[in-house]
Order: C-alpha cells, then structure tokens, then sequence
C-alpha cells in the first residue's frame, strides 16, 4: 500500500517537472476562460432556455479540448518508461502490477483533478456579481462536475492503456485519440441515425450526452455505471498487458 | 544464495537461455562472461523478477523467485545494462523516491541516502538534475539505487559499460569494496575486469554454462602447454635439435633471417623450460637475446571456448 502512494507521487510530481503539464494547463483554462466569457455574455442577453452549467460543460469547446488534452497527459504513463528503460527498475522493484497500474491512473486522474479545481472560480464569480446574489444551484453544479470527474476516469483508463502498449508516445497518443473520437463520434448517432437499435446503443455510449444531463443535475445511475465499469474493465486490461511483458 | 536449476528461457524461434543451473554462494562475487547475445541479460533479468522464466527453477535466499517474486525483488539490488534512470529528477528525489518504493522505512531514509551516497562518491551531486549528469555520475546514482535499501544480493549488468577508463577504475574499486557486504552478481564481456573482480567465473556462450571456476582454475585447466618464445643467434639446424631434447618440449618452429632467429616453442607447463633453454644455449656458447613464456589468458580460453566450432566440441 506505501509502494502505491509512492508511486502515485512520483507520478503527479512528475507531471509538473514537464514542461507539457503546464502547456496543458494553460491550454485547458484559456479554453475554459473563453467558454465563461461566452456563457457570461448570453447570460448578459438574457437568453431564455440555457443553464450556466450546461453552457459550461456541455460546449463543443469543451470537448474539443478533453479530446486533445487526455492523450497529452496519459501518454507518457508507460509508453515514456520503456523507451528509456526504467520500466526495468519500475518492475523489478518489490511493487505488484496492479499497483503500478492504478498508481499510474491515480497520478493522471489527480492531475486531470487539478486542473479543474480553478474552474471553481468561475462559480464564485458567478454568484458574487450576478444582480440577485442567489448561490447557484447546487445540483447542476455537482452534476457537472461529477460528470466531468466520470467521463475524465474514463478517458484516461483508454489513454493509460493504450501507454501499455506501445513505446512510443505519438503511438499511444495517437491510439487514445483515435478510440476517444469514435466513442464520441457513436455517442452522436443517437441525433442522427434511423435505426432504432443504433440509436439506443449510441445513447448508452454519448458522452456528450451524459454530460448534458449530468449538468442539468440529473444523476442517472445508468452513465455512472457505465463509465466506473468501463473505467475498471480498461485498468484490468492494462494490468494484463503490463504482465505481458512475459509471454514475448 | 541463488539456486538456478535447469532454467530455461525460450523465445519464438530461438532459445535465449538453455539449461542453465548454478550456485551462487553468500559473500561470492561472480562473474558472468560470453560474447554479446550470450544471454547473460536475459539471465539476470529472469533472476531479477523482470523476465519469468520458460522453465526451471531459480530460488534467492531461499524463495522461489515464480512463486514469491515480490520477497525476492526486496532482497535484490538490480542494475540494468543501460542503467535506466529519470532524467527529469533531482538525485535526492529520485534516491528518497526508490527507497520508498523498495520499502525504506521513514525513519531510516536519512541515513540510507547519506550511506548510499557516501559509498558511491555522489554526496556533493544530490540536488543536480539526473539528465545533466555525466555518464559516470549516472552509472554511480544507478548503483547507489541499486544498494538503497541494503539488498542481500546484487546483480549488476554490465556496471562499466559506456564508461572511460577513469570512471571504470572507480566503479570497479566500488564494486569491490560493496563485495564485503554483499553477495554481488555481475556480468561484463570485458575479460580483464572479470578476472579482476570476480572470484569466480561463469562463461556463456549461445545461452549455455560452458564453464565455471576461478580464473586460474580456469587458466591452468584451459592451457596444459605453455609458450616459450627465444631468440637466439645460433647454426639453425643445432640449435633446433638441442631445443627439441629438452625435457617437455614437443615442437619448436622458427623464425627469421641472418644470424639471429625467433625459435618457439610448445612445452609442457609444469616445470619452467625457460631454464633449460637458457642452459642449452649457454653449454653451446650460442647468444640468446629474448626469452619469455606466455600463459594463457582468460581471452584464450573465452575465445576458444565460445567460438563456435570449438564450444560445439567442448560440449
């Protein structure tokens, strides 16, 4: 249990001595920033129909950038190790697979935490110089964010897997991108398919959609099943591959 | 210490180690040699828990490193060849870093990285990024890792590889030094610094043990004859025949033209033929200028055991 905090330090301090944690991070709240500004002038014109965390989480922005950002911050976790060789040290030190694994996610997932945490601001922000002085309302406003924390969990198991694969970073980057944008891209059938059956199978998998109703404050236990489960499924898979290392 | 029974490693299409069994007792240093592809990595990356074996049996104090891989890695110090570390950190951090991984106590940390790095000569680089060390300081904070949490045994693959001749003399001195406490297991091509570290040889060759001694051992078994060279200035035909009737001595060839010639000799080791040239020679008033007799190196026997029409034969 002490290897896996050490681990998991090492792993999110080691985010912050690169350089791409900060690109990230900045890239992330500019994106952000222009999304608050956009939902802050519609509010301005006072647009009936639109919630403010609706407008925040559910913006094409925003998903533009958790496509690109994920792969960015999951794909050094393995791929970075065998390259150089510390996978050797890594694995022959007296830790087990699995507590590699998680050690890793724990340290991305606490990262992908982290830069959301200024975002938070903007709630205060919101509260402090809207006209009525009325807190917002805290069901959207969990909902949002628990929505992101699921769907973040999700995405990062895919780019943690994919880093088990490959040695190469661009490879792993390139294979969490890929799966990320068909999971996405499946999800949208639901708006635009005939089929019935597709479109009940793409409703289950719409991240997008989730997000949606997540932000509306709605918790259905079907998406919050779905994302924990498939987040458990992938880290198993990757504790496999990690133990692959033998059958070659 | 180490127990390896029958192991065995095989990879689609090739056999990496084949049969291999050896002991390797507390407080030995030993060395493993062979050419390059000899799978001597492969050995110690299977001993080291990286790699699990296709067959056989491999125990470390006492555990069986297939069933109980974790009680092993906690007394194992293990070096890579290429000695990976993360250039990104500082040595303190990665130091603190690993001895917490490998289960330092809290309490002890302190200690451990101020022994560690005492030993290792890098007390004054422990708040210097890794990926802007040299080379020699690397292989030493690698070594330092690998003796952080004071493991029983050490495997150390390839320790001086990539180093100048300087820096290489300072990790063998190291090396020797940590031979008091530890059991230490490592493996080089280089000849000399085998023979030089290591009370005891395993030559591979082709992912089998071909031999396994002392390097004298080795050297006296390997050479039953010695070489003596001579140059003498002497009538060609007598000096041939007076060489020949010397006790031990089963051919003479020479050399050379004018007066003085290169004779050499194959003798048999026991006994010095040295003197007895110099006799000879002397009776006759003949003159002789050179006289040596070369002893086999452990090169000789590493060549002629793994070169591969004689390592088939010896086999």
């Amino acid at each position: 249990m002490s290897a896996f905090f050490t681990l998991w330090r090492k792993e999110l301090t080691t985010y912050f001595l690169s350089p791409i944690a900060y690109i990230v991070m900045i890239f992330f709240l500019v994106v952000m920033g222009v999304i608050f500004s956009l939902l802050v002038s519609v509010l301005a014109d006072g647009s009936a129909g639109v919630t403010v965390m609706n407008l925040l989480f559910g913006s094409p922005f925003f998903w533009m950038t958790m496509l690109v950002l994920v792969p960015v911050l999951t794909m050094r976790l393995f791929a970075e190790e065998k390259k150089s060789g510390t996978i050797e040290t890594l694995m022959t030190a007296p830790v087990s697979d699995t507590a590699v694994v998680l050690a890793k996610f724990a340290g991305a997932l606490s990262f992908y935490i982290f830069m959301w945490l200024p975002t938070a601001f903007y709630i205060f922000v919101l509260w402090f110089f809207s006209a009525d002085m009325l807190p917002p309302d805290p069901g959207p406003m969990l909902g949002g964010y628990l929505g992101a924390l699921l769907i973040g969990m999700f995405y990062l198991s895919i780019g943690v897997c994919s880093s088990a694969l490959t040695s190469n970073q661009i490879v792993s980057a390139i294979i969490t991108f890929a799966v990320m944008i068909v999971l996405f891209l499946a999800g949208l059938l639901d708006y635009i398919a005939h089929g019935e059956w597709v479109r009940q199978v793409s409703a289950y998998l719409s991240s997008y959609s989730h997000m949606l109703e997540f932000s509306r404050g709605m918790m259905d236990s079907r998406p919050i099943v779905f994302y924990l489960s498939g987040t458990a499924l992938l880290l198993f898979a990757t504790v496999k591959i990690v133990e692959a290392r033998n059958w070659k | 210490m180490i127990e390896v029974a029958h192991l065995t490693k095989r990879y689609p299409g090739r056999v990496a180690v084949d049969d291999v069994s050896f002991r390797v007792n507390p407080g030995e240093i030993v060395g493993f040699l062979g050419p390059n592809g000899a799978g001597k990595s492969t050995t110690m990356r299977i001993l080291a828990g990286y790699l699990p074996a296709t067959g056989g049996i491999v125990r470390v104090a006492n555990h069986d490193l297939a069933t109980e891989s974790i009680e092993v890695r906690r007394r194992i110090g293990y070096m890579p060849e290429s000695c990976p570390l993360y250039g990104e950190m500082r040595v303190d951090e990665y130091l603190r870093f690993r001895a917490r991984l490998k289960g330092v106590p809290r309490s002890k940390l302190k200690a451990r990285l101020a022994d560690v790095k005492e030993r290792c000569g890098i007390a004054d680089v422990g708040s210097r990024i890794i990926g802007h060390l040299s080379k020699g300081y690397r292989q030493r904070v690698g070594l330092a890792e690998s003796l952080v949490h004071e493991p029983e045994l050490l495997i150390l693959d390839e320790p001086t590889i990539g180093l100048d001749p300087n820096q290489i003399r300072l990790v063998r001195s190291l090396i020797a030094d940590l031979a008091q406490r530890h059991t230490i297991l490592l493996s080089s091509h280089i000849l000399s610094e085998v023979e030089m570290t290591c009370r005891r040889v395993l030559i591979l060759n082709k992912g089998r043990i071909v031999a396994s001694d002392t390097p004298d051992k080795l050297r006296r078994r390997m050479e039953g004859e010695a070489t003596v060279t001579a140059e003498i200035e002497g009538p060609q035909a007598e000096v041939e025949v007076a060489l020949r009737s010397l006790p031990g001595v089963s051919e003479v060839t020479s050399e050379g033209i004018g007066p003085w010639r290169r004779y050499t000799l194959r003798a048999a080791r026991d006994g010095d033929t040295r003197a007895d040239v110099f006799g000879a020679v002397a009776a006759q008033k003949w003159r002789l200028r050179e006289l040596h007799q070369e002893s086999a190196t452990l090169e000789d026997i590493f060549v002629s055991l793994t070169s591969s029409d004689r390592a088939e034969v010896r086999q």
